[in-house]
């Protein structure tokens, strides 16, 4: 495969999953925001995508509408929705002929959804969630198109590499700002909703009800996000993942490259494994975090230069 | 005579070939069926048909991208739901013609970077060749496998007041807008189930395997699976959506120039798995862009070095490289002379009258009668730098006329030819609008073949002569009857 299509798959894939954790942060904090009690404040989500601009901050950080059409619609946002379909469909357009037509038609489909007028609109006036939803929808379709037409080949391990990184970054970022923002706040450890919060945006509510009857505790909260290998966003099952599918890249050919890559995911995977809820107290949970993102960010630029020939 | 109001209107142009009408206003026996098919249909029907052809087109990404403003606006070429007919008859006599054309061609192109005999000869003239800007020394004395230059061509016919077909141009470098022949015939079989087979239409989808097996056969390796790469631009470019569908059709590697680097005068490309040696390029990049060291160097489409590679023989290029010289405008009016020359023919299809404004007398006359005229810069494509004299102000003549006697090399002149008009479905009614053709035809060492259908442009614009894309042109399904 050439290396600048199996760049392509890795960052199409990459630019779909953070669209979906966006979406998924914005559906979870706007229904929250209708929880309130005092003036809800976007201020985390603001963070994790937008860097800490304080203008930008003071501008959009209590109000729930503004922050929408500025992470879905917004063109001079990055990381909006509709800056990441565009990159997302990018990517696709130059391996178009190396993916299936129905996930290309997907994709499509979902560009078109997202550029439609009527979107800002909608955000603006009706209800938010039913709009959020369609566009959430048309990316379970896109995953779902992918996982029945794509070939089993070079290019979905690298298509699913891709997600399960962003996917884990995420999930440390979300995790990271959250469980930050309780040392100023010690209150908010007792506070059922900012758990429960938490947890619905990474889509492990019901996991959790299940797995801990007792209700929520921040410790609890911690291990299946962090350590639940049977979670399907928790870190170390993205970081299974990325072993499993780069596992498959192994070939005669490229010994040295693989050798390298594969070193670096088995050891930060060990690194995740052998941790326990009281370990990462013992190192500080920011230091942990930081340690693990560190490694993907190595993996991630390993694979550049390793595979996609951009060194 | 039917019922439906939106077929009674049709006012066929007078003093034009109608594709759909004879002279006595009589439905030609081979619309027939489908005309019968189109007034069982409520204008309700086809406004739908309409829009469901639009919105398979957007969600197949089939679009051209326009810049504007910094922002990509994408647009689907114009399709008109009524299919352009051909008969058998009509299309065998094409097809004769083309493959005489391109015959000839193919030997001029030979001979033109070999022994020049056509020149010596004084058949064409020398300064016609040598002041061509698309005609290559880097060419000269280079063998290319087969003798075959022009591996795919697309001739562009039209047809005048009485029917009879004309050579309006040749694409022998990178023709495209095969992929809408293909497309268009996708959309129509969803547009009008069951249609196609009842009209007897000859199949095009033969095309990519065509033209994948003669790639094959240029392999410079003896190897049962040789490495075929498309080489395109990349997705920025307009036929962007093309290539990657013809890569796909055919199943190989579609690669940008930053994906090729050529090592010991090999071609290679950078794969996850290390360097991959390629045999075949069909490259989609123009001569200029190909080889920086060679031609022009700030190009960063290309490929430093391919050409070293491609005079070693060690890989083929389809097209060949130099092609311009034989489609180039002030050419084209030797072509018949060419097919004399080197095959003894006559020649089959007809060229239009051409004027070569190089010759004081040809430019005097042509200055007198310049709203008849469509002057053309012969380098030019795209419907760009043309002057049609009948439509054209007073001014912009006359600053065209200057233009011209700046280098009257670089223009011909040839008389307005009334395109001929098929119906097309505008605004719920069946209208006349002018059409041209361009069949698509595959030279291999197996000869040439030419796939029964083509790509028909339409000028949407009411009264408009031009089809081009870039100028308001749309495009139609063109079935070949058997």
């Amino acid at each position: 495969m050439l290396s600048r299509v199996a760049a392509s798959f890795y960052w199409l894939s990459r630019y779909i999953e953070r669209s979906d954790g966006i979406l998924r942060m914005l559906k979870i904090n706007y229904a929250s925001s209708q929880d309130a009690v005092r003036e809800f404040t976007w201020e985390p989500v603001i963070r994790i995508y937008s860097g800490a601009d304080q203008n930008l901050m003071n501008r959009l950080k209590n109000d729930s509408r503004a922050v929408l059409t500025y992470m879905v619609t917004d063109k001079t946002n990055p990381n909006s929705i509709m800056n990441m379909i565009t990159l997302a469909r990018e990517n696709a357009r130059s391996v178009q002929e190396h993916i299936t037509r129905d996930l290309w038609q997907c994709l499509n489909d979902y560009y078109h959804t997202v550029k439609d007028p009527d979107i800002e609109q909608k955000l603006q006036k009706d209800d938010p969630i039913s709009t959020l939803d369609v566009l959430t929808k048309q990316i379970m379709l896109y995953y779902g198109t992918a996982e029945v037409t794509m070939e089993r080949g070079e290019g979905r391990s690298f298509m699913n590499i891709g997600k399960h990184l962003e996917r884990a970054i995420q999930a440390i970022d979300i995790i990271d700002i959250k469980f930050g923002s309780i040392s100023g706040n010690p209150d908010l450890l007792t506070n059922t909703t900012y758990w429960k919060h938490l947890l619905l945006s990474l889509g492990g509510y019901e996991l959790y009800l299940k797995t801990y009857r007792a209700g929520l505790e921040a410790q609890n909260v911690m291990e299946l996000v962090i350590l639940n290998s049977d979670f399907p966003r928790s870190v170390i099952y993205s970081v299974n993942n990325i072993q499993v599918f780069f596992e498959r890249l192994r070939n005669n050919s490229n010994r040295e490259d693989y050798r390298e890559i594969s070193f670096q995911i088995g050891r930060l995977q060990s690194y995740i494994k052998y941790s326990s809820v009281a370990s990462i107290q013992e190192t500080g949970l920011h230091q942990f975090l930081t340690q693990i993102k560190r490694e993907l960010y190595g993996i991630g630029t390993a694979l550049n230069e390793h595979y996609f020939a951009n060194s | 005579m039917y019922q439906s109001a939106h077929f009674n209107q049709y006012n066929a142009i007078s003093g034009v070939w109608d594709e759909m009408y004879d002279a006595n206003a009589n439905i030609r026996d081979h619309y027939r069926k489908v005309i019968d098919y189109l007034a069982k249909e409520s204008p309700d029907d086809l406004n739908k048909k309409e829009d469901l052809a639009r919105r398979l087109f957007m969600s197949q990404g089939i679009t051209f991208t326009v810049y504007n403003s910094g922002e990509g606006i994408e647009k689907i070429f114009p399709f008109d739901i009524i299919p352009r007919i051909i008969t058998g008859d009509e299309w065998a006599f094409v097809e004769k013609g083309i493959k005489q054309r391109l015959t000839a061609l193919n030997l001029f192109l030979k001979d033109v970077y070999h022994n020049q005999f056509i020149i010596k000869d004084g058949v064409v003239p020398i300064d016609v060749i040598y002041s061509c800007p698309h005609f290559l020394r880097e060419m000269y004395k280079l063998d290319v496998p087969y003798d075959i230059y022009v591996h795919i061509a697309g001739i562009d016919l039209i047809r005048d007041e009485q029917g009879t077909f004309y050579v309006l141009e040749d694409n022998l470098r990178t023709p495209s807008g095969v992929s809408y022949m293909l497309e268009n015939r996708e959309i129509t079989k969803r547009l009008f189930p069951d249609l196609l087979p009842t009209c007897n239409v000859r199949s095009v989808t033969e095309y990519p395997t065509i033209l994948y097996k003669n790639l094959q056969s240029l392999s410079p390796r003896q190897n049962s699976n040789p490495t075929i790469v498309l080489l395109s631009p990349g997705i920025y470019n307009s036929a962007y959506f093309e290539h990657t569908t013809l890569a796909r059709l055919m199943g190989v590697e579609l690669v940008e120039g930053r994906d090729l680097v050529v090592h010991n005068h090999k071609v290679f490309m950078k794969t996850t798995t290390g360097l991959q040696q390629v045999d075949v390029i069909y490259r989609r990049v123009d001569d200029d862009f190909l080889d920086p060291l060679v031609f022009n160097p700030s190009s960063i489409l290309g490929v430093a070095g391919i050409m070293s590679a491609y005079r070693k023989g060690n890989v083929a290029i389809v097209n060949a490289i130099g092609n311009g010289v034989a489609d180039d405008k002030a050419i084209y009016s030797y072509v018949p002379d060419m097919i004399k020359y080197y095959l003894n023919e006559e020649p089959i299809l007809k060229n239009v009258p051409t004027h070569q404004l190089r010759h004081p007398d040809e430019l005097a006359y042509v200055f007198q009668n310049i709203n008849k005229m469509v002057v053309k810069k012969t380098n030019e494509s795209g419907g760009y730098g043309m002057l049609m004299g009948h439509a054209a102000s007073e001014q912009e003549i006359e600053d065209y006329k200057k233009e011209i006697l700046k280098d009257p090399r670089n223009f011909i002149a040839q008389p307005t030819i009334s395109l001929s008009a098929a119906p097309c479905y505008i605004q719920g009614t069946l209208q006349p609008r002018r059409i041209d053709l361009r069949p698509y035809a595959l030279c291999g060492p197996d000869g040439i073949e030419i796939v029964p259908g083509g790509l028909t442009r339409v000028a949407l614009k009411e009264g408009s002569l031009v089809v081009n894309s870039s100028q308001g042109g749309g495009s139609k399904d063109t079935w070949v009857l058997a």
